[in-house]
């Protein structure tokens, strides 16, 4: 009984390794082929001779450079701008009693039930009518305000929730007689956050960083309806699916799949590398 | 001494801490809520002035369930989409959990099921497109090695939606797998051993220790694993651009082309409202049952 327990368990992880790894070796190998083995019936898996040739091909049809480049700016400005306004926030709702800081507490977590789809029309035409920006006028009639702009990709993302929270939830850990003991000695209260509350929060700000960081650099819609009418400013994502009739007629699913594992690869490297301050994130969403 | 005033400290700092925030959500939340509310009983298409545009009261949301012969058959795929991946993908996920539960290397099989939610989407949804492809995809090329007929995975009505389905519970079974074995490993060993030495083993293990004891983690992943699959856009936009015959086209695509591709704002905010309403009566019944059950909230 034991027994046939753990081979049913070895079976299990067995079976449901293969199906989490083939998609992602089909991706990588499947870019390797040549254009005969990529339609070949019997299927070829594995190519005869690798067509490294394809991964090189990609850089030359999809401008794979500036795309990693906007992704890097959107993601880590978005990454930036959430590490202090969760940080300062979570300082504020942690280590102060003050009027409406339940209220704005709750407010916050409120602000997550909200599907993104309700802010898509409204935020769109905000960026649109941002003053001064773009062509517009003091009212901001006229031009395309923020539209065209890596503003209006960041600054919609600069605030989020699950961070504030996150960051509540670590700094009330920090005990409140590091703080006290720092007033006395005369110590601003901007000072304390930035000296006494920062240093204290690396791994939680680890754990922030590499969270809305992934998250960005993965976001989709909002990158597409934003950079559909300005290309130079697609990300990754938004670039290798909209831009893919750049690419060879006969050879699109072999660069697809090459301008994918560029795009893919790195950031599973990333997650790897920096797992255990993601994991924690995970986790602390299932805690609230 | 906690919420006392001190000296450098006025009774404005904490406000000044949250100003950043509070700026934001003014502006990117309680005003883009009111506006998109505003828009949903107007007829606009982006370009024209607001003070131009015509108000038409319920008519948005009335020409949705009574004349729009989309709206209703998008919302029941959007519905059969989200319960689908969300069933299977926490029961596969409860599974793997308790079959990794003891095994000495479960870090490094978790990662590895943990690997789609760290993929962008459209390279998931274009990986998967390859392999369901009907002539040169693995999955149809695996078949014919057993003499099998190809099937069309997702170019047939039929098959569409379970084969996205499917994709689905592939990308979002790592999230859950990780929650379940954060709630397994909350639960002390001597229940084990207490029930192993009353005989209890197995199935009878899992009935009556593990699963009443994830009962507030099995919650949240089924529930916050809906509210996300109700919200799907880019896996159908990339593996069926809804098709074939709609079969597989969900609310969040219908909205995001009536806003963005058909210039209807009035009828895209109408869509987004009622799926935020679908959302917040989940959420309220996730709140009423988690207080039933005695677990804190947060």
């Amino acid at each position: 009984m034991k027994r046939m327990s753990r081979i049913l368990s070895a079976l299990i992880i067995l079976v449901g390794s293969l199906t989490m790894l083939i998609p992602f070796v089909d991706m990588t190998i499947g870019a390797l082929r040549t254009r005969q083995e990529s339609i070949s019936v019997p299927l070829v898996f594995w190519p005869r001779s690798p067509q490294w040739q394809n991964f090189v091909d990609v850089l030359h049809s999809l401008p794979m450079g500036r795309l990693y480049l906007n992704s890097l700016i959107t993601a880590g400005g978005v990454t930036l701008a959430v590490l202090v306004t969760s940080a300062l926030t979570g300082f504020a709702l942690a280590k102060y009693r003050f009027v409406g800081r339940e209220g704005f507490f709750r407010f916050v977590l409120g602000t997550l039930m909200f599907p993104q789809f309700v802010f898509l029309i409204p935020v769109y035409y905000l960026m649109k009518r941002v003053p001064l920006a773009g062509g517009n006028d003091l009212l901001g009639i006229g031009g395309s305000g923020l539209l065209h702009s890596y503003g209006a990709l960041i600054l919609p993302f600069m605030v989020n929730g699950f961070g504030i929270f996150l960051m509540r939830q670590f700094i009330m850990d920090i005990p409140d007689e590091l703080i006290e003991a720092a007033r006395i000695d005369g110590c601003s209260e901007l000072r304390i956050f930035t000296h006494i509350v920062l240093p204290n929060l690396k791994p939680a700000m680890a754990t922030l960083a590499i969270f809305i960081f992934l998250g960005q650099w993965n976001e989709f819609i909002w990158s597409m309806i934003i950079t559909t009418s300005a290309q130079k400013l697609m990300t990754l994502p938004v670039g290798i699916q909209l831009l893919q009739g750049q690419l060879d007629p006969v050879r699109t699913d072999l660069l697809m799949r090459a301008a994918l594992s560029y795009a893919v690869w790195p950031v599973i490297g990333l997650f790897v590398l920096l797992q255990k301050y993601y994991v924690k994130g995970m986790v602390m969403t299932g805690m609230k | 001494m906690k919420g006392q005033r001190h000296a450098g400290s006025s009774r404005f700092t904490p406000y000044f801490f949250i100003l950043p925030a509070v700026v934001f959500y003014a502006i990117f939340f309680l005003f883009s809520i009111g506006f998109g509310l505003w828009v949903s009983f107007r007829e606009w298409d982006m370009l024209t002035p607001l003070d131009k545009t015509r108000f038409v009261g319920l008519s948005n949301y009335v020409y949705l369930f009574t004349k729009d012969d989309l709206f209703l058959p998008v919302l029941r795929n959007t519905l059969v989409f989200a319960i689908g991946s969300v069933l299977f993908s926490t029961a596969i996920a409860l599974l793997l959990a308790v079959a990794l539960q003891n095994n000495p290397r479960r870090g490094l099989w978790r990662t590895l099921y943990f690997l789609p939610m760290v993929t962008s989407v459209v390279a998931i949804a274009n990986i998967w497109r390859y392999l369901y492809d009907p002539n040169f995809g693995l999955f149809n090329g695996l078949l014919s090695l057993f003499h099998i007929p190809g099937l069309r995975w997702i170019d047939s009505t039929a098959l569409a939606m379970p084969s996205l389905i499917a994709v689905s519970v592939w990308a979002t079974i790592g999230g859950a797998l990780l929650l379940f074995a954060a709630g397994l490993e909350g639960i002390p060993t001597m229940y084990y051993e207490a029930a192993r030495l009353d005989g209890c083993s197995g199935w009878n293990e899992f009935r009556h220790i593990t699963l009443p004891l994830l009962r507030p983690t099995l919650l949240f992943v089924l529930i916050t694993g809906f509210i996300n699959g109700l919200q799907s856009f880019a896996l159908t936009m990339i593996m069926t651009g809804g098709g074939p015959v709609n079969s597989t086209r969900v609310l969040a695509l219908y909205m995001y082309e009536t806003a963005f591709q058909n210039f209807r704002m009035g009828r895209a905010s109408a869509m987004a409202f009622v799926l935020f309403l679908i959302i917040f009566l989940i959420t309220l019944l996730q709140l009423r049952i988690f207080r039933r059950g005695g677990v804190e909230a947060h």
